[in-house]
């Protein structure tokens, strides 16, 4: 039998809402990347049979133009399903103390809620046939990431 | 059309090797616990068309028999395959600043190493029950 190697497996799924509006800014060499935070809720019985919903932030990094679009359709409280791996983070905080934490890097992100769509109890009828500039490309987003600067 | 509503999605699949001995304790109640920090690699061609490793490092927690049988027979550089979610962990420093991180909470772990004698090993898979607390 041959030598088995381990399997290069890193993989997360993760449905939420962002916490606030994503925040684009560019590499020094011009590349996109994105930051936003997700809460994802959980529902769940305690020991006294109640329903509880405790909530998990997680942080979310998109490249190129995954993270353009990421600034362009999405804002604080949308859904989103995110697809990635994860990855450490290290900064230092402002008196010199290093942390670390681990995050999302999204391969590819999916935008949940309807643009455009009149919310329940609100607009008038008939109003579906206005434009809606997203509608076709709001689908999902996914590239590839063999040739990122990381 | 049917409305639809926010699934509670939150799946982290991982396989890595155990960077230390992992430590089991139990809660006062008599719970196990079982802790321990993994490292994924990732290889990745550079610009250059190099091979190239990168690590991450993600820890872990697992809960009752999972915890005991991993406290039982992992070790450091043990290879795991980790199934859980993402969860928040809050605690406080000796000089009582608040932190916050996030660690993978295990419902499956599967171990990945054969073991010498058979009557020593735990297993294929070791299925685990997650205490809701």
């Amino acid at each position: 039998m041959s030598e088995l190697r381990l399997a290069d497996l890193n993989r997360v799924f993760m449905v939420g809402r962002l916490t606030k509006d994503p925040e684009l800014r560019q590499t020094t060499n011009g590349t996109s990347v994105a930051n936003f935070t997700i809460a994802l809720n959980r529902r769940y019985k305690s020991a006294t049979g109640e329903w509880k919903d405790e909530a998990t932030y997680v942080g979310v990094v998109a490249w190129q133009k995954l993270a353009e679009l990421c600034k362009q359709y999405l804002a604080k409280g949308r859904a989103v399903l995110v697809e990635g791996k994860l990855q450490n983070r290290n900064w230092e905080t402002e008196d010199g103390q290093k942390r670390s934490t681990i995050e999302i890097r999204a391969d590819r992100i999916e935008f949940l809620d309807r643009e455009g769509r009149p919310s329940i109890g609100a607009g008038t009828p008939g109003q579906e046939s206005s434009p809606e500039p997203v509608h076709g490309e709001e689908p999902a987003f996914s590239k590839s990431d063999d040739d990122l600067p990381f | 059309m049917t409305e639809l509503k926010i699934p509670n999605l939150n799946r982290v699949l991982l396989a890595g090797r155990l960077t230390r001995d992992p430590e089991l304790r139990f809660t006062p109640n008599g719970t196990a616990v079982c802790n321990f920090s993994m490292a994924l690699n990732r290889r990745f061609k550079d610009q250059a068309g190099n091979w190239q490793d990168e690590p991450t490092f993600v820890n872990v927690v697992a809960w009752q028999s999972a915890a005991e049988n991993i406290g039982k027979h992992l070790h450091k550089g043990s290879p795991v395959l980790v199934e859980g979610r993402l969860e928040s962990r809050s605690w406080e420093t000796e000089t009582g600043q608040k932190r916050n991180s996030l660690e993978v909470r295990a419902d499956n772990v599967r171990f990945l190493e054969r073991f010498e004698s058979t009557a020593a090993a735990p297993g294929p898979e070791e299925p685990s029950e997650s205490p809701d607390i």
